[in-house]
């Protein structure tokens, strides 16, 4: 018999179920209640759903503005509603530094220097200028209220671009005259910030003259004995200290007695450009883009030796299961 | 192919069930080589894919090829069991079935030998032969590639010649 026949007597026979099987079967189709599986199912529903949220909330958070970014913010605010309140940590302290932001008040800030100790006095002030013509004019009056109040300008930096223009300005202003220098310069725009720094001086002057009066005192001790080489020497040291020490001293007093007021003159098109180019509408999404791509790589990195060893654990699983499988077959 | 497959998508269990239950009680009968087994393991077969038929993909294969790879798992059920209740009672399954046929209109020289083959080459029989599965879905069933699929089958008749060929 030929392959050929074998085959088509194989499909002639035919295997019919037994009457008792088919009733069996039939009284198990019987209790079918369930409708077949439709294509939507909540597995398959939460497959697609769990990475979408996932993937949103990671959105959500990468781009919202960081926590830590409006704590800095609220503690800036506070600090400038303390100053604003008349604290005078300068009078007792030896540093006192205070600025606030936008919303600060014209002038708030500026405690009256002390008339009865020495004290470093620094201010900053961020003014806002609608026009570059404003830039200009404001640098002019603002060279012209320093010589008007007996101080001098040590730096002007001014630019400006098509509709655009900055300045920046350093001035020496008697410190007895700073306070009426702030109220006048804050004429010249809005204000947009403001910061004052004071440093108490007068706890290291009074050091410095105990010292020299120390030393003198030890001069004149050293000036009444007999005038030997080794007095002699020890005499000069001394007094070369105390010229070193006096010139220290008046060195600070002259410092001192100017207050160093930055002004930063600007118009808005150049704060809008800046805030457009590094806090963009975009900016934050493609933060989150990297954060998400960052994470991806930490996924694939720690995730693919995970995957690998499992599919080689289902790969051989398999193996073995097919094998035990032929093993049953052949037998039987 | 792809009318049988929409035919398949609307099909109830019960249609399902009253379709193909000749070619899962033929397929059990050739794999098993018993028909009392094949009556027992027919009802087992669709008591378990109506529990399964939620799972059922009519994109994925045929409602056919899916009842046979259900029937396989349950008739490999049974010869784990037969195995052990073999080697528990050190009885040999063969001689329970001597008197059995394969089907109906078979010589009885097809019939002897067919019972030299092995359970896993009757299967493949069964599948591409008597109930004209095509490879793909006989892979499907059996776990494994087309090209093994027709090599066993190749095998498989070749040896059914060869025993046709001793017995005459």
């Amino acid at each position: 018999m030929s392959q050929r026949d074998l085959t088509a007597q194989l499909r002639a026979a035919r295997t019919t179920a037994p009457a008792e099987v088919r009733e069996r079967v039939r009284a198990i189709a019987a209790t079918d209640t369930t409708a077949r599986a439709p294509r939507f199912t909540w597995r398959r529903a939460l497959v697609v759903a769990l990475p979408v949220a996932a993937a949103v909330a990671a959105t959500i958070v990468f781009t919202r503005p960081s926590h830590q970014a409006t704590a800095v913010r609220a503690a800036t605010t506070v600090v400038g509603a303390g100053v604003a309140h008349g604290e005078q940590r300068a009078a007792t302290g030896h540093v006192f530094s205070a600025h606030v932001g936008t919303a600060g008040i014209p002038g708030s800030l500026v405690s009256p220097p002390s008339r009865t100790r020495v004290q470093r006095y620094g201010a900053s002030l961020a003014l806002r200028v609608p026009t570059p013509d404003g830039v200009s004019t404001g640098v002019k009056r603002a060279l012209r209220i320093t010589t008007s109040l007996g101080g001098h300008a040590t730096s002007v930096h001014a630019s400006s671009r098509s509709r655009a223009a900055v300045a920046d300005l350093v001035l020496k202003i008697p410190r007895a005259k700073v306070q009426r220098a702030i109220a006048e310069l804050s004429q010249l725009g809005t204000i947009s910030g403001e910061k004052v720094d004071v440093q108490d001086l007068q706890a290291g002057l009074d050091a410095t003259g105990r010292t020299i009066t120390r030393l003198q005192k030890q001069l004149g001790e050293l000036r009444a004995q007999t005038q030997t080489p080794a007095v002699t020497r020890r005499i000069a040291a001394l007094t070369a200290q105390v010229v070193g020490l006096q010139r220290a001293r008046a060195n600070t007093l002259r410092t001192a007695h100017f207050a160093t007021v930055r002004v930063h003159l600007a118009t808005p098109a150049v704060k809008a450009a800046t805030h457009q180019t590094h806090r963009g509408p975009f900016h934050w999404l493609v933060r989150a883009l990297v954060w998400l791509g960052v994470g991806t790589i930490y996924v694939l990195v720690l995730g693919l030796p995970v995957a690998f060893v499992g599919l080689l654990m289902a790969v051989i699983m398999r193996a073995v299961r097919r094998r035990r499988e032929d093993a049953l077959l052949s037998e039987t | 192919m792809e009318r049988r497959r929409r035919m398949d998508g609307e099909m109830t269990f019960t249609q399902a069930a009253e379709t193909h239950l000749d070619d899962v009680y033929g397929y059990l009968a050739w794999f098993t080589g018993d028909r009392c087994a094949a009556d027992d393991l027919t009802g087992e077969t669709f008591e378990r894919a109506l529990r399964l038929w939620h799972r059922f993909d009519p994109q994925r294969g045929s409602a056919r090829t899916w009842l046979c790879q259900v029937a396989r798992t349950v008739a490999l059920d049974h010869f784990r069991s037969e195995k052990r209740r073999v080697r528990r009672e050190e009885l040999a399954s063969t001689s329970e079935r001597v008197d059995e046929h394969f089907a109906e209109g078979l010589s009885a020289e097809l019939e002897s030998a067919l019972r030299v083959l092995t359970a896993g080459e009757r299967e493949v029989v069964a599948l591409r032969v008597v109930l004209d599965l095509n490879a793909g879905a006989t892979a499907r069933i059996l776990g494994i590639t087309p090209t093994n699929c027709t090599t066993r089958l190749n095998r498989a008749l070749k040896k059914l010649e060869e025993a046709l060929h001793v017995a005459a």
